[in-house]
């Protein structure tokens, strides 16, 4: 269940570099749950952590986590956890040395910080491995080093940033199933930011999509894919024909290679692709109801892809 | 007995105890740079180098205790101090070359692979500024470097003592030769953490931070020296000033009232105490503000 306040509060943020908009009048709140940041390289993902992490100054608009802005507050950034997309592991020193000094630079005293560093490893599978110098890793293993020290002081809130990044299709669905079991285990609250749709859609509760630096879409995932319902056709014979009388009904129909899609949810949809049929002389193989995957919602959008230009 | 048993899993626990915010992210980027210099925490290849110097600076010390306590079993009581033998005065100039290559090997790695390896941006992140990091890097390196001052003349001042005919005679008339050399090292590793560390402020690669550090000091000496002997008059004080080696020598011999071997010639002597440590203070200081504003406005 959501909180009354967000986690996480963005209200009309804009970022100018130069004569580029990084963000464009973005506004989004997060609760309680993992959230998805969706978008292409370029679309914003990236400035709107920096800019929450208190890293980079917005040129307008505000950004608070747990209700502080950490530009002014960097005390906040004690219950913050960061896991970088690009390296940032030192490669000659242990996990377990390098948790314990990540969890001291995050104000947790010296002894805690030890047995925090233990639980983090053996949270993220790396217990056996904590004395051995991570420059001997593999690149899964030195991801899970990353999500380890974002998580090891504790925060209320994490951001991943593209946490799956070279990771082998084994090694992802390990850091999914950490990121879920991290939330819904553990209750730390997630931003995970991503381009791979397919890992959003299997691990988030909600998505905010931003393209070219502006806001397109923000809601739960259940209810991004509801609404685009759609009903699938496959005909043996005659596929042209029921396109058109389709067509004559006033049905949007798409084709695809295996078969026909006609927009939903409307119930009355289904007696015209019965006429329809019918007139066409189709033999009806399959019919049936159809999510849309976030990758269909996602190249719907893509006209907004680019960077804004100023003026 | 029951010998069976369960074992849990604790696995993730969550945090409620004290956080110490700022102040203990300071003092933990402090006691990683200690770390970090000193090898500790580290494999055995990081170890080599910072103990070699070390060895290498205590044992100079320790080998001009037993010369001086040899010369007084040779030549009586006092002899040592009689006939000159080197002493705390002139320990820091013995060893200045020394020094600064260890600071020019040493001091990049606190700062150097922070930044190549991104660890950089997870500090950033936490509840620390880049001043914050930067300024405990320094500390950092600067107290491994008065440890490596210090220690030798310790061991001399010992071992003088030990080795003279009546230890606390020695004790007594030469106490004053300690703060003189707390003092005189405090400067000379300020010195040499400044510049160590605002060469590494500009490169991810320590070794060239390393080799830039070496070049300054080791090339640019016998340069200033041969051209300020050359010169007469103001010129030539002023080039010997640039002798980058001799700036914290020239306050350790103000410190100890006498020159050293390595300053006595000097042509900048000639513009008097107050100009000599006003410019040793403005390449410190001045080097340490250049570090801190490099970082005080760093982002990942």
């Amino acid at each position: 269940m959501a909180s009354e306040r967000p986690l996480l509060a963005v209200e009309r943020l804009t970022k100018r570099y130069a004569n580029v908009v990084a963000l464009d009048d973005v506004t989004f709140a997060i609760h309680d749950g993992i959230t998805g940041i969706l978008g292409e390289n370029g679309a914003g993902k990236s400035t709107t952590i920096r800019i929450v992490l208190g890293l980079t100054r917005p040129t307008s608009g505000t950004a608070t986590v747990l209700g502080r802005n950490a530009f002014e507050d960097i005390e906040v950034r004690q219950r913050i956890g960061y896991m970088p997309e690009h390296d940032c592991l030192p490669s000659h020193v242990s996990a377990a040395e390098f948790l314990t000094h990540m969890a001291e630079t995050s104000g947790i005293p010296p002894a805690a910080a030890r047995t925090r560093a233990a639980d983090t490893l053996r949270h993220v599978g790396l217990f056996e491995e904590r004395y051995r110098a991570i420059g001997g890793y593999s690149t899964g293993m030195k991801q899970r080093v990353k999500l380890a020290q974002a998580l090891v002081h504790d925060p209320a809130f994490v951001f991943l940033d593209e946490p799956t990044a070279g990771l082998d299709p084994a090694g992802r669905e390990e850091m999914l199933a950490l990121i879920r079991k991290t939330h819904r285990e553990f209750g730390i609250s997630v931003l995970f930011s991503s381009h791979l749709m397919g890992d959003v859609e299997r691990t988030c509760d909600r998505i905010i999509v931003l393209q070219g630096g502006r806001l397109v879409r923000s809601g739960e995932v259940e209810q991004f894919t509801q609404e685009t319902e759609t009903v699938f056709i496959e005909v043996d014979e005659n596929r042209e024909a029921l396109v058109e009388a389709l067509e004559r009904r006033g049905v949007r129909v798409a084709s695809e290679r295996s078969g026909l899609t006609i927009e939903g949810p409307d119930e009355s949809v289904y007696d015209l692709v019965r006429d329809a049929l019918v007139e066409a002389k189709a033999p009806l193989r399959r019919m049936a109801p159809r999510k849309h995957a976030l990758t269909e919602i996602f190249e719907r959008t893509g006209e907004h892809a680019k960077p804004a230009e100023v003026a | 007995m029951n010998t069976s048993g369960t074992v849990f899993d604790i696995g993730y626990q969550r945090y409620d105890g004290e956080r110490e915010g700022r102040s203990r992210s300071r003092k933990a980027i402090f006691k990683d740079g200690v770390r970090t210099a000193l090898g500790f925490g580290r494999g055995g290849k990081a170890k080599v180098l910072p103990w070699f110097f070390i060895g290498v600076l205590t044992m100079i010390g320790l080998v001009m205790a037993i010369i001086a306590g040899a010369a007084n079993m040779m030549g009586g009581p006092g002899a040592a101090d009689r006939n000159n033998i080197p002493s705390h005065g002139d320990y820091y100039g013995i060893v200045s070359i020394i020094v600064f290559v260890f600071a020019a090997v040493v001091g990049p790695e606190l700062l150097c692979p922070d930044r190549r390896n991104g660890t950089i941006n997870l500090y950033l992140v936490r509840p620390l500024l880049g001043s914050d990091y930067v300024a405990a890097r320094w500390a950092a390196f600067l107290t491994v470097m008065l440890g490596t001052l210090w220690l030798p003349q310790l061991v001399l001042f010992l071992g003088r003592a030990g080795g003279d005919v009546s230890p606390g005679v020695y004790v007594q008339k030469h106490w004053l030769d300690i703060p003189r050399f707390l003092l005189a090292g405090a400067a000379m590793a300020a010195y040499a953490t400044s510049l160590s560390l605002l060469i590494a402020s500009f490169t991810k690669r320590r070794a060239y931070a390393s080799v830039f550090m070496v070049g300054l000091f080791v090339i640019t000496t016998p340069f200033t020296v041969g051209l300020a002997g050359e010169m007469k008059g103001a010129l030539g004080q002023w080039l010997s000033m640039f002798t980058l080696s001799s700036i914290p020598l020239h306050v350790s011999d103000i410190i100890f009232g006498k020159p050293s071997e390595l300053t006595d010639r000097a042509p900048a002597k000639a513009l008097g105490s107050t100009v000599l440590v006003g410019w040793f203070l403005l390449w410190t200081f001045g080097a340490a503000a250049l570090l801190w504003r490099r970082y005080r406005r760093l982002t990942p």
